[in-house]
């Protein structure tokens, strides 16, 4: 049934939907709507799940952990501050392999204070061993995350449900929400390949001395490189059911073009309409919608963007000294493949700065005006002074 | 890729993804984390204050943890291990466990004479029975006791040394047992019926109850070899004379308030001065607004000098009662009908000895008042010198709350007569105290009595526990009183006191009927849910919900299973109401 929604409100009709068991969050702008509308099933019988209140991320992550520990679905909800805060615990999640789940509205870090959209707080945790799934708009969070539960559970780690904060956690559009029924039957129980017994009581996730230790970061990465191909099939049982498939990226008119716009988020919605106005004005260009950032899907990234000959990554985040991050990934993912076009790397729209058409646009002419990307990112949209 | 064939889908799958993790093979069980321990947890249930200020030594956290369970049954058998009169006690007592409630560190103190009422009164209501009581080793046929003056002392006396297997013949100078409860407490605080079911309870353990037998020395001497001790309670029956010009005119405060109760006609019209700032002066005030005069009280001090009651004031002066501050009658005179009372004006001049204003005249200014009745109530005395114990002898021994005279038949002094503080609670103290004298004095001679008294105080106060002294599982609680900042308030929500029905000023100034009603149950559950229960384990069970090492264990009681208490302190600090401790580990 299609419902006006926000954004947020749609990851908590999935949430509930997946039949989580345990959430623990602590609320922080812009994620609280979400934990909110939770605690309200939680309290009025819509959902059988136990909400615990707790006095920090840290501990959210922690109650997290427990619970899933225990063999339960769990789930938690951040944004920011609050992810940094439970840095630690991240680790710990992936490392002790558990199938959390987690919705993580992108926003700015302070100071300066700043609520608004940026893709800082998500991407300074992608080494914690999570799978990071970007989302553009409504629908596709609520789907996302019904599929994270199945990814997670599959392959034993924890998935983070990006979302932008305000343009897609507090925007309202339609939503299809699927009956119970019918996502019982995509999602089935929770049953964990390990878990806690008080009847047959062990230690977990104590130390594991220099014998060890690789190996089990060995089955991290292992479980890791089969994520693609798991995702693949949960889409593809997804599509089955419900009709719907995002594809762990989304090439739009890239098959010819000669410069492909690689962006994620909800500003990819209007990289859309930039293209199609630039295309009608005679112009080759495509767009490349990032969803997935962990694992990095290099096998797609040299597929879609081999050909062209000039790539422009919009980041709406900077790491400090070096360059925008998805830039510096794809950079990466190219370096040792025979065709390697040169990628130009521009940041723009953080701290929810709008991301307008004539900044993208502006964004494709100096692309296609500079015969070869300068070594530093480009600023675009910074205030005149 | 044959060897791949072979795998099943689940091996494949396994083989995939695999899962290696740090986890024991065996149980953690053989990891006997409680050989870390430096400090253990204990349980120490405590003292709470409002026990400790209570003069009967009322086991008050413990009450109202049953009356928030709906156990009302076993409250009042609580309430009636240290006191026979909670119907009495929860109307009259001027609850000084209220002013030491640690819930006023919070938002307001507990209503405990509101809960103790509704106790009593449902005791009354359900026909509760007096439980039997007994203690390791209590034999039975005691001795026999003489009690002189069924008063709340004397009532006391009875009813535990009863307990304690003594038999009590109760001689009464009165038409009716009761004393100042009976004749002295109007009844719009102390309903009749009340205090008959409560007397009657204690009739009914056996206790023989003789009006119209006052207590001579003649009569003591006649008992002698018949009776194994006497306690004597004969309270305060003579009003003090103020011995100015003109004082025959004036009516005594004291008798006006017995006929009342005794259902006499008494007269009451116009204004009427009321000397005196103590509760009989309230009260004689306070009736005869309800007979429909224009009541003054005169007094000498202050108001805030004032022993009444502040409660008792408070209703009076709402109901109409008018305060007269610093004047102290000199003369009285007939002036065509009326009393014409001359009064000095006084002054401060610092504090006397027991901390009071001491006051002088002022100059010699002074006001005459035109009234049509004069009512004195400036203290009482005892009615006949005998009846206070004499002083310093060998073989007499001051105790907090009464006399012990040991003879040939042993004589104990309590109530009035020896309490430093004149209330309804002391006596009955002083009447459980004497009770506790008498059998330790039989079981174990004259020396042991203060020790073994000492080891049955509440906490640090003056207060004595009869639970304590019948070897009940309250004598093993730390005495130790618990203060606020003992209490982890993060536990507890602020919830408004409540307070039952009452007639308005203007209902209750009109007639006798009692002013303050009875809580319902509801209000008595709910208000009692708002004690934190002080120092006493009301099985919230955070001990156990907080402990890192599930080392709570619950069987027939809670204990630390001290295999696997790493000390961590966690059960101590989370347990709202201070009932654990954290003690220093032996060396092992």
């Amino acid at each position: 049934m299609k419902e006006v929604l926000e954004g947020s409100h749609a990851v908590s009709e999935a949430v509930k939907l997946a039949r989580v068991q345990v959430i623990a969050a602590y609320p922080i702008t812009p994620q609280t709507h979400i934990s909110e509308a939770l605690s309200e099933f939680c309290a009025d019988g819509r959902m059988d799940a136990r909400f615990i209140c707790v006095e920090s991320e840290h501990s959210a992550m922690a109650a997290t952990i427990g619970a899933s520990s225990a063999g339960v679905r769990t789930f938690t909800a951040t944004s920011s501050h609050g992810l940094a805060l439970m840095h630690e615990l991240l680790h710990w999640a992936s490392g002790a392999r558990l199938p959390i789940v987690m919705a993580e509205v992108n926003r700015a870090l302070g100071p300066g204070w700043n609520i608004w959209m940026d893709q800082s707080d998500s991407l300074s945790q992608r080494d914690t061993g999570w799978i990071q799934l970007y989302c553009e708009d409504g629908q596709e969070v609520l789907d996302t995350t019904l599929q994270a539960f199945r990814l997670a559970e599959m392959v034993n780690l924890p998935v983070m449900v990006v979302l932008d904060a305000f343009f897609l956690s507090h925007t309202y559009e339609p939503v299809d929400i699927p009956d119970q029924e019918t996502v019982d039957r995509f999602l089935p129980r929770f049953s964990p390949r390990i878990q806690i017994d008080t009847k047959n009581p062990c230690a977990i996730s104590q130390m594991a001395p220099p014998a060890y230790y690789m190996e089990m970061r060995h089955d991290i990465h292992k479980a890791m490189r089969q994520v693609e191909s798991r995702f693949e099939v949960v889409e593809e049982e997804f599509e089955a059911i419900f009709g719907r498939k995002y594809g762990q990226m989304e090439a739009v008119q890239c098959d010819d073009a000669e410069i492909i716009m690689v962006i994620a988020g909800t500003a990819a919605s209007t990289c859309r309409h930039v293209i199609q106005e630039l295309r009608s004005q005679g112009e080759k260009v495509g767009l490349l919608r990032l969803k997935m950032f962990r694992p990095f899907p290099t096998k797609q990234i040299r597929q879609f963007l081999g050909e062209t000959r000039k790539i422009a990554v919009i980041d709406r985040n900077f790491s400090f000294g070096l360059s925008g991050i998805f830039a510096h990934e794809i950079r990466a993912a190219l370096c040792n493949h025979d065709k390697h076009p040169p990628v130009f790397g521009y940041i723009t729209g953080l701290g929810g700065r709008d991301v307008t058409p004539e900044i993208l646009k502006e964004i494709y002419q100096i692309t296609k005006a500079t015969p070869f990307p300068k070594e530093e990112s480009v600023w675009v949209g910074l205030n005149k002074n | 890729m044959g060897e791949e064939k072979k795998m099943t889908a689940k091996q494949k799958f396994f083989e995939e993804i695999p899962l290696f993790i740090s986890r024991s093979l065996v149980s953690t069980e053989v990891n006997k984390t409680g050989s870390w321990r430096f400090v253990c947890p204990e349980y120490d249930e405590k003292t709470a204050p409002c026990s400790a200020a209570c003069p009967a030594g009322e086991d008050i956290p413990r009450i109202e943890m049953l009356v928030a369970r709906g156990m009302f049954r076993e409250a009042y058998e609580t309430i009636l291990n240290e006191n026979p009169f909670p119907g009495v006690c929860g109307r009259v007592c001027f609850h000084p466990c209220e002013g030491s409630c640690n819930r006023e560190g919070f938002d307001q103190s507990v209503g405990i004479h509101h809960l103790e009422r509704f106790v009593g009164d449902m005791a009354i209501q359900e026909g509760y029975l007096v439980p039997r009581r007994s203690r390791p080793g209590m034999s039975s046929g005691g001795g026999r006791i003489a009690i002189a003056g069924a008063g709340p002392a004397g009532l006391a006396a009875a009813f535990f040394l009863t307990r304690l297997k003594y038999r009590c013949d109760v001689f009464e100078a009165e038409t009716e047992p009761g004393g100042v409860l009976r004749w002295g407490i109007p009844s719009y605080r102390l309903p009749d019926d009340v205090l008959k079911k409560e007397i009657d309870r204690i009739v009914s353990l056996g206790v023989n109850i003789y009006c119209k037998k006052p207590v001579t020395q003649n009569f003591l001497e006649e008992i002698k070899g018949r009776y194994d001790a006497v306690f004597i309670g004969c309270g305060y029956g003579r009003s003090i004379q103020m011995n100015i010009p003109g004082e025959a005119m004036a009516d005594d405060g004291l008798e006006f308030l017995c006929n009342i109760r005794k259902g006499k006609a008494v007269s009451a019209c116009g204004v009427a001065a009321v000397i005196g700032g103590g509760n009989t002066a309230i009260d004689v005030a306070r009736s005869l607004v309800r007979l429909g005069s224009k009541p003054v009280l005169a007094y000498r001090r202050r108001r805030e000098d004032m022993p009444a009651f502040g409660h008792e004031l408070e209703m009076a002066l709402k109901e109409g009662v008018e305060l007269k501050e610093l004047i102290a009658p000199i003369r009285m005179k007939a002036e065509r009908g009326n009393i014409a009372l001359h009064l000095q004006k006084m002054k401060l001049a610092g504090s006397g000895k027991d901390g009071r204003a001491r006051v002088v005249p002022d100059g010699k200014k002074t006001v005459t008042m035109k009234v049509q009745q004069v009512f004195t109530a400036i203290g009482a005395e005892p009615g006949e010198n005998w009846y206070v114990p004499p002083k310093k002898q060998d073989n007499i021994l001051s105790l907090s709350h009464c006399t012990l005279m040991d003879e040939e038949m042993p004589m104990v002094f309590g109530g009035d007569l020896t309490n430093p503080v004149k209330s309804v609670a002391d006596a009955i103290a002083s009447g459980k105290e004497a009770a506790m004298a008498l059998d330790t004095l039989f079981r174990k001679g004259r020396d042991a009595v203060e020790e073994r008294l000492a080891s049955c105080r509440v906490g640090d106060s003056g207060s004595l526990s009869m639970e304590i002294y019948m070897e009940g599982d309250r004598k093993n609680r730390n005495p130790h009183i618990v203060s606020f900042d003992e209490i982890n308030a993060d536990y507890f929500q602020p919830a408004e006191r409540k307070t039952p029905r009452s007639l308005s000023p203007d209902e209750s100034s009109r007639s006798f009927s009692e002013t303050e009603q009875t809580f319902t149950k509801e209000s008595a559950t709910e208000e009692s849910e708002r004690c934190f229960n002080c120092g006493i384990c009301n099985d919230c069970d955070n001990c156990r919900l907080f402990c890192p090492e599930l080392s709570v264990l619950i069987d027939n009681t809670r204990r630390i299973n001290l295999d696997y208490c790493k000390g961590c302190g966690i059960c101590v600090v989370e347990c709202p109401r201070n009932a654990m401790s954290l003690e220093k580990e032996e060396l092992r």
